[in-house]
């Protein structure tokens, strides 16, 4: 299944710059977000969002075409 | 000697020149712990109620903690409280850099300044002395020219300067203090009550460093803060700083945009984090911003803070007023639908050179945008400048005009409320201030617990004074840690959600105290938690404080600042929001249609009252409360509190 990944903030960096933190990965068989963040080899606490909806938790099984936010959280500024 | 602390607090009486120091016992270093509440003890004890917050009586305090200067991430940071001109409430402000720590240094661990010095003046503290020195040849100086001016006459390079800059001395009311002509103690005025007191700046100087306690255990502190740099994410953090956060607010609908109409802005990547640092950040060209384009505070490994440059054209910026943070790239960008990055940097740069806070000028600016596009100002008003949504060069020259109060800039130099008072023809339904004071770049109606904190804060909204919603489900291991397990939906504002609220004001109000970095001490995302806070306060002092008793220096502190608002004749008639945050539904974006509930609203006011055990008619504190927090004093020595507290 096709996923289009959008990594925001300091997650860009988890790409290659040209792509400005956007991707789309095919993953085989059934993946969570967990799998998903391990294929972008991103390995701190991230916040995942799904097709625009509530923040998913990692166990959360992704469908062919999801559109699939990540982003940290910071409180400040 | 004690470990941590200096022991020793500074007074200074600006129209008698009298210069005194006091040695407290470590119990009140023990109560207080420093920061905002070792301030509030000062000013609810020497400033008069009814004083004016720019006559001589307003006791300005500035205060550090008991473990700045110590040798790890976060701890640089100093607070200032008063009364403010602003909101005519308690006022507080924090700021980081080298100053707080070469405070530190200079043998003092506050200064609490009264009177009013008949002629310009700066206090130079210095080895564990302190004098008054003639400033009439700074007055009228940027905050650049000023240090540099300093520097030579006092013939040491490493001095750290907090000063006000031309904004404080004219008495604008959101006028800031400013550090190393780039960090800001920002909110609430604290510059124009320097400039009253005709003050220019704090000079400190020193090698006294503070004694650790617990070496060994400080050590380790340190190292797991290296080691977990990246796990925490605060590398990424570093590298892109606050601004970082701006693509995840806009897509979270949580983005002020045209004065917190909507929550998305369609030009959010040019002002965005990731952009401010490929494409303007000091080095870019050379792909060395790291080197160039980063800064830091006294020892902190994060190196959040920006410096940008503009060799030239309309917008030229010099690299020594450092470059904007989130909310600064929010409140001249979106709030004003600019997406302009060299405008901002330059509107940033005259805020730190003019002293004045970023958010409450952008956003007062966003203000008259929504007037003139609503045809309540015109040309005539404004002496010609057009205030269009998104008009750059507009919004950087209104800022120049409100801190040399010319021309139109001379009403907005009085911040929004003021503002509308004085044009009136319904300009107040476009406010977005809780009492008087504008709000940050974070939006109640999507992140609704800061609701009531906006409404509530003593010192008006602000968006550092507890943790935001999505912390509570996103961190269940810090959260549990002060007793928060139960998480709840999005936009919920219930019971939950305001002890969520309360709880993590209160560690936000330690931090304050402790006077610390809220990037690195606190409730969620923070490179250390909640429990290394309490270990690093431990291993500093040699104590054996824990969570709760940290919780409840905080809540010490909040009802040191409700009680002084009492004593002013404010109370729950004062806890309230924007109109329109109630009124007009959020346009666009992940947020469209939000809106506040007003009976949802009131009721949550009214739990979260209860929770703080205040007054729910009058929102006052108790005296039940303020006794159980040691604070009867407050009550007992003044007369106008005791009549409204019961
Ligand atoms: S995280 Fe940033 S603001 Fe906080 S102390 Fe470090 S450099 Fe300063």
């Amino acid at each position: 299944m096709r996923i289009h990944v959008e990594l925001m903030g300091p997650l860009v960096d988890f790409l290659p710059k040209s792509q400005r933190g956007q991707t789309t990965l095919t993953l085989s068989g059934e993946a969570t977000i967990a799998d998903l963040l391990k294929e972008l080899k991103i390995n701190i606490k991230v916040v995942v969002a799904v097709n625009d909806d509530e923040e998913k938790e990692l166990e959360h099984v992704l469908v062919d075409g999801d559109e699939v936010l990540v982003f940290t959280l910071i409180s400040g500024g | 000697m004690p470990y941590g602390y200096t022991g020793k607090i500074l007074h200074v009486n600006l129209t008698t020149s009298e210069i005194t120091v006091e040695e407290p016992a470590e119990e009140f270093y023990r109560t207080y712990m420093g920061g905002s509440a070792m301030g509030m003890h000062y000013v609810l004890k020497e400033t008069p109620a009814g004083a004016d917050a720019l006559g001589p009586e307003n006791v300005l305090a500035l205060c550090t903690g008991v473990v700045t200067g110590t040798p790890i991430s976060g701890q640089s940071r100093l607070t200032s409280v008063a009364k403010s001109p602003l909101t005519g409430c308690i006022g507080d402000a924090q700021g980081g850099g080298y100053f707080p720590a070469e405070m530190k240094f200079s043998g003092f661990d506050a200064v609490i300044i009264k009177g009013k010095s008949p002629k310009p003046v700066y206090l130079w503290m210095h080895r564990g002395e302190a004098e008054l020195k003639d400033a009439a040849h700074l007055w009228g100086l940027t905050t650049g020219d000023t240090e540099d001016k300093l520097k030579v006459e006092l013939e040491d390079k490493r001095i750290e300067v907090l000063q006000i800059g031309p904004a404080g001395e004219n008495l604008v009311r959101f006028a800031a203090l400013i550090s190393m002509s780039n960090r800001a103690n920002g909110r609430t005025g604290m510059g124009a009550v320097m400039g009253s007191k005709n003050l220019k700046a704090v000079v400190v100087r020193g090698k006294q460093k503070p004694t650790i306690a617990d070496p060994e255990t400080f050590k380790k502190l340190q190292k797991w803060g290296t080691a977990n740099l990246e796990a925490t994410g605060m590398d990424g953090f570093g590298k892109y700083g606050t601004p970082g956060v701006t693509a995840p607010q806009n897509k979270s609908g949580g983005l002020p945009t045209f004065n917190f109409n909507s929550g998305t802005f369609d030009k959010a990547e040019e002002i965005d984090g990731v952009k401010l640092y490929n494409e303007h950040l000091r080095g870019h060209e050379k792909d060395d911003q790291n080197r160039f384009g980063r800064d830091t505070c006294f020892s902190c490994s994060i190196k959040c803070k920006r410096v940008t440059e503009i060799a030239e054209g309309p917008f030229k910026t010099d690299a020594k007023y450092g470059g904007p943070e989130y909310e600064t790239t929010s409140t001249f960008g979106s709030y004003c639908g600019i997406s302009d990055m060299d405008a901002i940097i330059c509107a940033n740069a005259l805020c730190n050179m003019h002293g004045m806070d970023t958010i409450s000028c952008g956003a007062t600016i966003a203000w008259a945008m929504e007037c003139w596009a609503e045809g309540k100002l015109t040309a005539e008003d404004t002496g010609g400048i057009e205030l269009t949504y998104g008009n750059a060069e507009a919004m950087v020259k209104m800022t120049e005009l409100i801190a040399k109060r010319e021309g139109f800039g001379k009403i907005l130099a009085e911040g929004s409320r003021k503002a509308a008072e004085i044009i009136g023809r319904g300009t107040e339904d476009y406010l977005i201030t809780s009492k008087g004071q504008e709000a940050p770049a974070h939006m109640p109606q999507v992140k609704r617990s800061l609701s009531i904190i906006y409404a509530t804060n003593p010192f008006g909204a602000d968006h550092e004074s507890s943790e935001h919603d999505p912390g509570y489900k996103a961190y269940p291991e810090r959260m549990k840690y002060i007793g928060l397990t139960n998480p709840q939906e999005k936009l919920a504002l219930n019971k939950e959600m305001m002890r969520f609220a309360m709880v993590t004001q209160h560690l936000s109000s330690a931090v304050d105290s402790l006077s610390v970095c809220a990037f690195i001490f606190g409730a969620s995302f923070q490179l250390y938690g909640a429990d290394k806070l309490v270990e690093v306060v431990n291993a500093v002092t040699g104590w054996d404080t824990d969570i709760t008793e940290i919780l409840a220096v905080g809540e010490r502190r909040l009802n040191m600042m409700r009680a002084f608002n009492s004593r002013e004749g404010i109370g729950r008639e004062a806890d309230t929001l924007s109109k329109k945050m109630f009124k007009r539904p959020l346009e666009g974006g992940r947020s469209d249609g939000y809106v506040l509930d007003e009976k949802e609203w009131e009721a949550a006011l009214e739990d979260y009252y209860r929770l703080c055990d205040w007054n729910v008619e009058t929102g006052h504190p108790s005296l039940k409360k303020l006794e159980s927090l040691g604070l009867g004093w407050v009550v007992a020595e003044n007369e106008a509190l005791s009549k409204v507290v019961s």
